[in-house]
């Protein structure tokens, strides 16, 4: 294709398919393939990874792929990398490609960081001059000039790990394949690697970024595509493809088992104490309505999350439970939450807290919206907006 | 054509949504893939790749002799041994004789030659599985890994050209002018070597059983290439049907040059009798067991590279 210009990728009907058991030696998965091939035919001995997948990106622009475990985001960025093959379609990146596919395994253990800085330049395609040029560079942003001459195998992980970012980070490639090798080092280091990816894009590399962070896939990529059980399943800006990536997984999960403990939750519903909608600041009431077998003491947690288990804040009340039917309301005199699509967890435990099972293990009872005011973009090296809505009044001059 | 290529891609793409369900089970059979690639082709690639070459190459000769207190010493002295116990067992085997040549010389010449391509083959075969950390992870030519190990080995072997020198001065001898020889003879090793090396690693890490059978070949190959007898033991007129027999030799008939028929499949043989013959000997080189190995191992040589490239696509999954 000699009309693409460098920096641009496409991805045209990609399927890949993988042996459906590894453990079994090629040769005796050889001579079971003929014999189902003479005998019995209905069950395939691979599964599909990528079924179809089409895709393009123009130079400069960043492209964030996302999905479950074993959705099949790495395989399809180890097929652009050019480290393994599509079984079927065709894909052509044009340019230099970078992959950061995993930080450390370009390291030697026996070597010190000086030759690894050389050696694992060399494997992701910098020449020597080049890493001569940017050596210091590279060690200062790794803030390893102490340790350098140290064997990588006295390192801790963290500082392999900042080792192999930092060789990475400085390759300026016309495209950069990135797999969710920033949960590396501290938060403040995570940062810093995200700023630089930021700068790299802006020098007009482009970028295909595969993360389960959510919030810094929304920090850093124009566009999203969502991958679910080998499939594309939608491509587009990236905050419509993670809302609806957010809203799959959460039905998902408040799909729950309810009867886990021994209270059941027959409803639950979180809603404006005025009637309205759910607006930042209004006054919230949650309801709950409940069923347990007998009178107890009891300690009733209800917590907020945005998308992943992670709650923004839980409150507890301790009190005597009835047996039966019965109704717990919670009334917050102001919703701290921004506009955005939020998660009701609750968990009813004992009191006091021995060591039986939960009466209601924590899980999430419904997911909801809540309607504010819009924000701006959040400022450069932020990775996401304020996860609680904070009202203030601000004065300038 | 693709949008990118007709030029009207829109930066700011509308949300697409795939309905699953209009994907079919299988991909049509035409857009299949089929790894196929020119040798001329992947010879330009990795010649652009040399340099991962020299560091991976770098990267195990310093990690090698790392934290040991000989360090490169030891390229010096493991050869030394191996020799020491081959006077010291095979001076006593009178029979095969060492063409008149002290016999520490005699057999250094050939241990020096078998044990880089005993080497080359045993560290190189499993060298796929030794990187599999960065063959799963980083893209560059895969044959680079074999290659990377013959060029450690290389290295060792030049460094043993210290203790040959040594023997050259101990036994009050020079090289004699039809050295001039031993370049080419070296490249035919190296070919021959790479050759089978690839083909060996590629073969490896699909079934791994090889890998514990590979060092028995290699213990036995030993015996089977002329390192601690002379080439000249291989008939060279092997009478095989017609003729008459005269004083217990056949005279006419259909007689096979086994000498050339060894040489192509086994290259070592003809490349150590050669470097016996001119370096030690200043004799001019065996012309037929030369010109077979040369055929020989650019054989091994296009054809290991073959299966390489053929195997290549599965690497990454499988390792």
């Amino acid at each position: 294709m000699p009309t693409l210009p460098d920096g641009s990728i496409v991805v045209e009907q990609v399927w890949k398919k993988f042996r459906s058991d590894k453990t079994v030696p090629l040769f005796y998965e050889q001579m079971a393939r003929l014999r189902r091939n003479l005998v019995d035919r209905s069950t395939p001995d691979y599964r599909w990874v990528l079924k179809d997948v089409n895709f393009e990106v123009a130079p400069g622009e960043s492209l964030a792929l996302i999905g479950i475990n074993g959705s099949g985001k790495t395989t399809l960025l180890k097929i652009l990398a050019q480290v393994t093959y599509q079984s079927a379609g065709r894909c052509a990146v044009k340019g230099r490609i970078g992959a950061l596919l995993s930080v450390t395994s370009g390291l030697h253990p026996d070597l010190s960081g000086r030759e690894n800085i050389f050696l694992y330049g060399a494997v992701l395609g910098m020449s020597r001059n080049d890493i001569r040029r940017k050596f210091d560079t590279i060690v200062e942003f790794a803030e390893l000039a102490d340790a350098i001459d140290r064997q990588v195998k006295f390192y801790s992980m963290g500082m392999q790990m900042r080792l192999g970012f930092s060789i990475a980070a400085f390759l300026e490639p016309d495209v950069l394949l990135v797999d969710e090798v920033l949960a590396v080092g501290d938060a403040s280091f995570q940062q810093k690697c995200l700023a630089r990816i930021g700068e790299i894009v802006r020098n007009g590399t482009t970028l295909l970024y595969v993360s389960h962070d959510l919030a810094s896939v929304e920090a850093s990529c124009d566009r999203a595509v969502w991958l679910s059980d080998a499939v594309v399943r939608a491509a587009g800006p990236t905050k419509d493809v993670v809302t609806m990536y957010r809203t799959a997984v959460e039905k998902n999960s408040t799909l729950l088992n309810t009867k886990q403990g021994v209270v059941e939750v027959k409803k639950a519903e979180i809603r404006a104490v005025d009637g309205g909608m759910l607006r930042s600041e209004c006054e919230v009431e949650v309801r709950l309505v409940l069923n347990a077998p007998e009178e107890q003491m009891a300690t009733f947690f209800v917590g907020i999350s945005q998308g992943t288990a992670f709650p923004m804040f839980v409150i507890d009340h301790t009190g005597t439970m009835p047996g039966g039917d019965f109704e717990v309301i919670c009334r917050m005199g102001y919703l701290p939450l921004p506009k955005g699509h939020f998660s009701l967890w609750s968990a009813i435990t004992g009191h006091p807290k021995g060591k039986k099972d939960p009466y209601l293990p924590w899980q999430p009872l419904i997911s909801f919206e809540a309607f504010g005011p819009d924000r701006m973009e959040p400022p450069e090296g932020v990775m996401a907006l304020s996860p609680v809505y904070v009202g203030a009044d601000w004065k300038v001059g | 054509m693709s949008d990118l290529q007709s030029g009207n891609f829109r930066r700011v793409q509308p949300l697409m949504v795939t309905d699953v369900a209009t994907i079919p089970a299988e991909p049509p059979d035409d857009i299949l893939y089929t790894h196929r690639v020119k040798l001329r082709d992947s010879v330009r690639i990795l010649w652009d790749h040399r340099e991962i070459v020299y560091t991976l190459a770098e990267r195990d000769f310093r990690a090698q002799y790392k934290q040991a207190t000989l360090g490169i010493m030891w390229a010096v002295l493991s050869p030394v041994a191996t020799l020491a116990i081959f006077v010291v067992v095979f001076s006593r085997v009178k029979s095969f004789g060492t063409q008149g040549l002290p016999a520490p010389l005699y057999f250094f010449v050939g241990i020096m030659c078998w044990s880089f391509f005993a080497s080359s083959l045993g560290t190189g075969g499993t060298s796929l599985l030794t990187n599999k950390a960065l063959l799963a992870k980083t893209q560059f030519p895969r044959e680079c890994f074999p290659l990377e190990t013959m060029l450690v080995n290389g290295l060792s072997t030049v460094i043993s050209f210290v203790p040959l020198a040594l023997l050259f001065v101990i036994f009050g001898r020079a090289p004699r002018i039809a050295t001039v020889w031993v370049p080419l003879l070296m490249l035919i090793e190296v070919m021959f070597a790479a050759g089978l090396t690839m083909a060996i690693s590629s073969l490896i890490i699909q079934m791994r059983d090889l890998q514990q059978v590979l060092p028995i070949i290699i213990s036995l190959g030993i015996f089977m290439t002329p390192v601690i007898w002379p080439f000249s033991k291989i008939p060279s007129h092997f009478h095989v049907a017609g003729g008459t027999l005269v004083n217990g030799h056949w005279v006419g008939g259909f007689a096979l040059n086994l000498q050339i028929i060894y040489g192509f499949i086994n290259p070592l043989g003809p490349v150590i009798a050669n470097v016996r013959q001119t370096m030690l000997l200043g004799g001019h080189p065996l012309w037929g067991p030369l010109a077979a190995a040369i055929v020989g191992s650019v054989c091994y040589l296009i054809f290991g590279y073959k299966i390489f490239k053929r195997f290549e696509v599965n690497f990454a999954d499988i390792a």
